[in-house]
């Protein structure tokens, strides 16, 4: 048994040693990308999940002890921007599932538009356009009513709308079509964000806006802050590269489960070091210095490291070359996921998942409010359930080869049920005997977790093969067009989504977070949300029962990609052949099908 | 003969290993995989005009409903009021359009024939614009959440005539003055007013005095109180307290956050005790959480329950030194503390030793201290 044991890691030694610079027959990745992989996306995790505690929302401690915004403003804000949100979005699509590359006829509009955005969202922002109202009239005093909004500030909040799309629209065209022939479509924007953002985020925590007395004042300001903050992005891009690392289906599970989750312990290391850090601070996560310091330099080393690894890891979808890809014209893309009968079914369960929309981070509030953690004590636990998931991970590729992807989703889905249903109980029954409480619910979370990883994986790997399928439906991934589904299900979502918010308001949740300390509120608020979450988990079950893409499928989408890349690689060989027998520079523009 | 086919395993083909098809150079863009959809890339839809037209026609009718439900999900009457069964009325939420300073809670819009006479939880929650609220005779009925974060509020003002409840200087009191419902959270900038004093003094600052304390930051409650509501007190920026010698419960949250709390005494008559009542029997889950200034507690003999977190935070290290409430005295000694009074979790403060954290030690069967 032993001897057998030894023998197997010999061999497992022996693979890597001669596999460490190319990959093996049927694979893709040499393993010492795997070891690339581990760094780059450890520190590109890392920095996204810090830039987590910078966000404009309720959950942020900088928003709600510093800036003191009220709870229902971010919901008014995000109904300003919305209509206006729908066109541009459209535009974004185009030209993001074009990768940057469209007609130059069009391309000069959106241009256009643009600039005309930033100029219309900056004169907005200066001036003073409620004064063109009545102060009398109905629309004014409406405006003024809302909580944190007056009329003059939800146009310079509007204005702020204006300026963010324009710039991110004309940045994106510029950035894609400049970098992504160099890195791919999903790490560019790590080359062309990194230097921004890392000044925006130490930045974000040393401008003084928070001091501003006036609210309404302070909800503009910050929201033009947040703008600027969010025009760069640094998204963990580099494991969704990786998540198409390979054509072969079974190595993309092996690098998710081997150098990504192994990756995800730089993260787990901070989570363990950050709480400990900020507890030293006077006022702990309330301290002003946690985004002074302590955020800012865990950002900008893990973008660092990020940047220096970055360029090792590769996209290897199955693809035509730049020069031949499909032109996606807008109803192609539109027609094109429509037909997509997966993207309907996982629609689904979208809209049944989104029940729980609003809800407050309850696991944070369970340590932080009602077991009071912090330091060291939180980490540990933090920590301890976060690691639950590893060991199933590390077997993913046991559990998706042996079970299919409906079976991982439905079981997912029940354990979900029952695991918060044992939560609420615990929390209505036994609320006061706060130790007896706490134990099972962190025990519960902790198996919850357990439960979690493997149908996590497979549901990644999922959305990858979805993505193929739609390749081999429309010849590109369509990844943007897809948000459409979105805006079918918006009305219930938006609905459902905005009960959560306003029944916490009735149970006393609002921009005051220390609500959390009463009891019954507490209860109230979790709780209430959980039930409503244990419903959609329920239902969501249901869409699962009707899928049927399996590995059979899978395997033949990629022949036909595989296929696809080839033929046109050749016949834009060819065709530079004809041009220009030694071509010493890059191929030019081939005309595009379309 | 059929179980024994069945029972021979055939061999499993690995579907991913299986062998690609064969796809024809010029059927890339058309192969069709057999189960699965057709592709279908450049090309003209069948039916494109109608197919677009219903797109746009859903999309629009799914865009409008989103915006129109998520306005009507912010949309927020100033006053929220619920009929009750007996024709009188809840008042359950009260918006402030952001302009509204003072007001006056009696009836609904004005029509005596529709009394308001309860006053939900939360109605007021983070309100930072009230200053004044006048509460009508026709009110009955007031949670002790109803003014739970109302930031600005200086004063409550009761109807004489209110059989239930009644105010003094702006506290608001049951009518019998057995329970202080809420010490609004500004009063101070009240009192500094009535005072004739301009601007907010803070330790350090060359006119603070004891003076200014005793005339903004000092309340006593009548002798007539036996319980302190829930809240009561909280975030107040009150320095000293006095408690009188009949109270009997102190409820959760009733000092919540008061930072600035540095002294609490109790008056039996004519004389004055430090920390709390000796009719003191119930103290509520984090009754006095925060209170960092605070230094001295003496839990009496009679508190039979002390609540979980009571005294949360009440510590603090300060450049290595303990600093706040760092131990907590008791009457009782520790066996029959241990037996007669039922403590929550966590109920005594807890700072910062060695990574983790450390309760303050209790002194059983202490003396009280005078008065410093």
């Amino acid at each position: 048994m032993a001897s057998d044991l030894s023998g197997k890691i010999k061999a497992l030694f022996k693979e890597i040693k001669m596999h460490w610079n190319t990959p093996a027959e049927g694979k893709y990745v040499p393993y010492k990308e795997y070891k690339d992989i581990l760094i780059a996306v450890g520190s590109n995790y890392t920095g996204a999940k810090t830039l987590e505690y910078i966000v404009f929302a309720a959950s942020c401690f900088l928003i709600m002890y510093h800036y003191k915004l009220p709870y229902l403003t971010f919901s008014i804000i995000s109904i300003i921007n919305m209509p206006l949100g729908y066109i541009w979005t459209l535009i974004s699509w185009l030209v993001s599932d074009n990768l940057g590359r469209l007609e130059k006829k069009t391309e000069r509009r959106i241009i256009a538009l643009y600039i005309s955005l930033i100029v219309v969202g900056l004169a907005m922002i200066i001036g003073n356009v409620a004064a063109l109202f009545d102060p009398a009239s109905r629309f004014v005093t409406y405006m003024n009513s809302l909580e944190g909004i007056s009329c003059a500030s939800a146009f310079k909040i509007l204005g702020t709308h204006l300026l963010y799309t324009g710039w991110v629209g004309a940045r994106a065209i510029f950035w894609k079509k400049k970098l992504i022939p160099k890195f791919g479509r999903y790490k560019y924007s790590l080359y062309s964000d990194f230097l921004p953002k890392c000044i925006m985020v130490v930045l974000i925590g040393w401008l003084p806006f928070y001091k501003i007395p006036d609210v309404v004042t302070r909800v503009w300001v910050a929201n033009l802050l947040f703008a600027c903050y969010n025009l760069f992005g640094f998204e963990n891009q580099l494991e969704i590269c990786t998540r198409n690392i390979s054509p072969n289906v079974r190595e993309r599970i092996l690098v998710r489960s081997y150098p990504i989750k192994l990756s995800h312990i730089f993260h787990s290391i901070l989570a363990i070091l950050l709480p400990v850090i900020i507890g030293m601070l006077r006022y702990k996560w309330e301290d002003i210095n946690v985004y002074r310091y302590v955020i800012p330099i865990t950002f900008v080393t893990a973008a660092v490291l990020t940047m220096v690894f970055a360029g090792r890891v590769q996209e290897r979808i199955p693809q035509p070359p730049l020069e031949k890809k499909v032109q996606i014209h807008f109803w192609d893309g539109m027609f094109g996921v429509m037909r997509n009968k997966y993207k309907w079914m996982l629609t689904v369960v979208n809209l049944l998942d989104s029940l729980g929309n609003g809800m407050l981070p309850f696991v944070t509030i369970l340590y932080l409010y009602t077991f009071r953690l912090s330091g060291l004590l939180y980490s540990l636990i933090v920590a301890l359930v976060s690691f639950a998931g590893t060991p199933p991970d590390l077997l993913a590729p046991y559990f998706l080869k042996r079970f299919t992807y409906k079976q991982l989703m439905i079981f997912y889905q029940l354990s979900r049920a029952i695991g918060n249903s044992i939560i609420v109980l615990s929390l209505l029954f036994l609320g006061d005997r706060l130790i007896l409480c706490g134990t099972i619910c962190v025990v519960t979370l902790f198996f919850l977790e357990m439960c979690k990883t493997v149908p996590a994986t497979a549901s990644y790997d999922m959305e990858v093969r979805i993505n193929d399928y739609q390749m081999y439906l429309s010849g590109e991934r369509l990844e943007n067009f897809s948000g459409v589904f979105g805006w079918f299900t918006g009305p219930i979502t938006s609905f459902v989504g905005l009960i959560i918010p306003l029944l916490l308001l009735k149970f006393g949740f609002n921009s005051n977070w220390d609500v959390l300390f009463i009891d019954d509120s507490r209860i109230k608020i979790i709780v209430i949300p959980i039930i409503i979450d244990i419903i959609g988990y329920l239902l969501m079950t249901i869409p699962y029962l009707f899928w049927d893409y399996d590995d059979a499928k899978q395997s033949k989408v990629m022949a036909v990609l595989r296929r696809r890349e080839e033929v046109t690689g050749n016949e834009l060989l060819s065709e530079q052949m004809q041009t220009d027998p030694e071509p010493d520079t890059q191929p030019v523009n081939a005309e595009v099908p379309s | 003969m059929k179980k024994e086919e069945k029972r021979v395993k055939r061999p499993k083909v690995d579907p991913i290993q299986a062998p690609p098809p064969e796809i024809p150079e010029d059927e890339i863009w058309t192969y069709r995989i057999e189960g699965l959809q057709e592709p279908h890339i450049g090309g003209r839809y069948k039916h494109s005009a109608s197919k677009k037209v219903l797109v746009v026609a859903a999309l629009l009718v799914a865009i409008g409903l989103s915006i129109f439900l998520s306005v009507r999900a912010i949309h927020k009457d100033t006053f929220q009021y619920k009929e009750l069964q007996d024709g009188s009325y809840e008042l359950v939420k009260f918006s402030n359009p952001g302009d509204i300073h003072e007001m006056t809670i009696d009836c609904v819009d004005g029509d005596a024939a529709k009394p308001v006479t309860v006053l939900h939880e939360y109605m007021l929650n983070c309100d930072d614009q009230l200053q004044t609220v006048r509460i009508g005779a026709s009110v009955t009925q007031i949670d002790g959440k109803s003014f739970y974060s109302c930031w600005n509020l200086q004063a409550i003002f009761v109807d004489e005539n209110n059989p239930n409840y009644c105010d003094l200087d702006g506290v608001l009191y049951t009518k019998d003055l057995s329970e202080i419902l809420c010490y609004p959270i500004d009063r101070d900038l009240y009192l500094r007013e009535k005072a004739g004093i301009e601007n907010e003094l803070f330790v350090g600052d060359p006119d603070y005095s004891d003076d200014y304390v005793q005339k903004v930051q000092t309340y006593a409650l009548p002798q007539q109180t036996k319980r302190i509501g829930m809240l009561a007190f909280n975030y107040s920026d009150l320095v000293r307290v006095e408690l009188p010698h009949g109270l009997e419960s102190i409820e959760t949250m009733a000092f919540f956050r008061c930072v600035n709390l540095r002294e609490i005494t109790t008056r039996n008559g004519d004389s004055v005790y430090a920390s709390l009542p000796e009719c003191l029997t119930f103290i509520g889950s984090d009754a006095f959480s925060y209170d960092q200034a605070l230094t001295y507690m003496y839990i009496p003999e009679k508190v039979a329950e002390i609540g979980h977190h009571a005294f949360w935070d009440t510590v603090y290290k300060d450049g290595g030194n303990i600093a706040g409430l760092s131990e907590i005295c008791v009457q009782a000694d520790e066996a029959s503390f241990k037996k007669n009074v039922r403590t929550g979790d966590q109920w005594r403060g807890e700072y910062d030793h060695m990574l983790f954290k450390k309760a303050v030690p209790v002194r059983y069967g202490a003396q009280r201290e005078g008065i410093k």
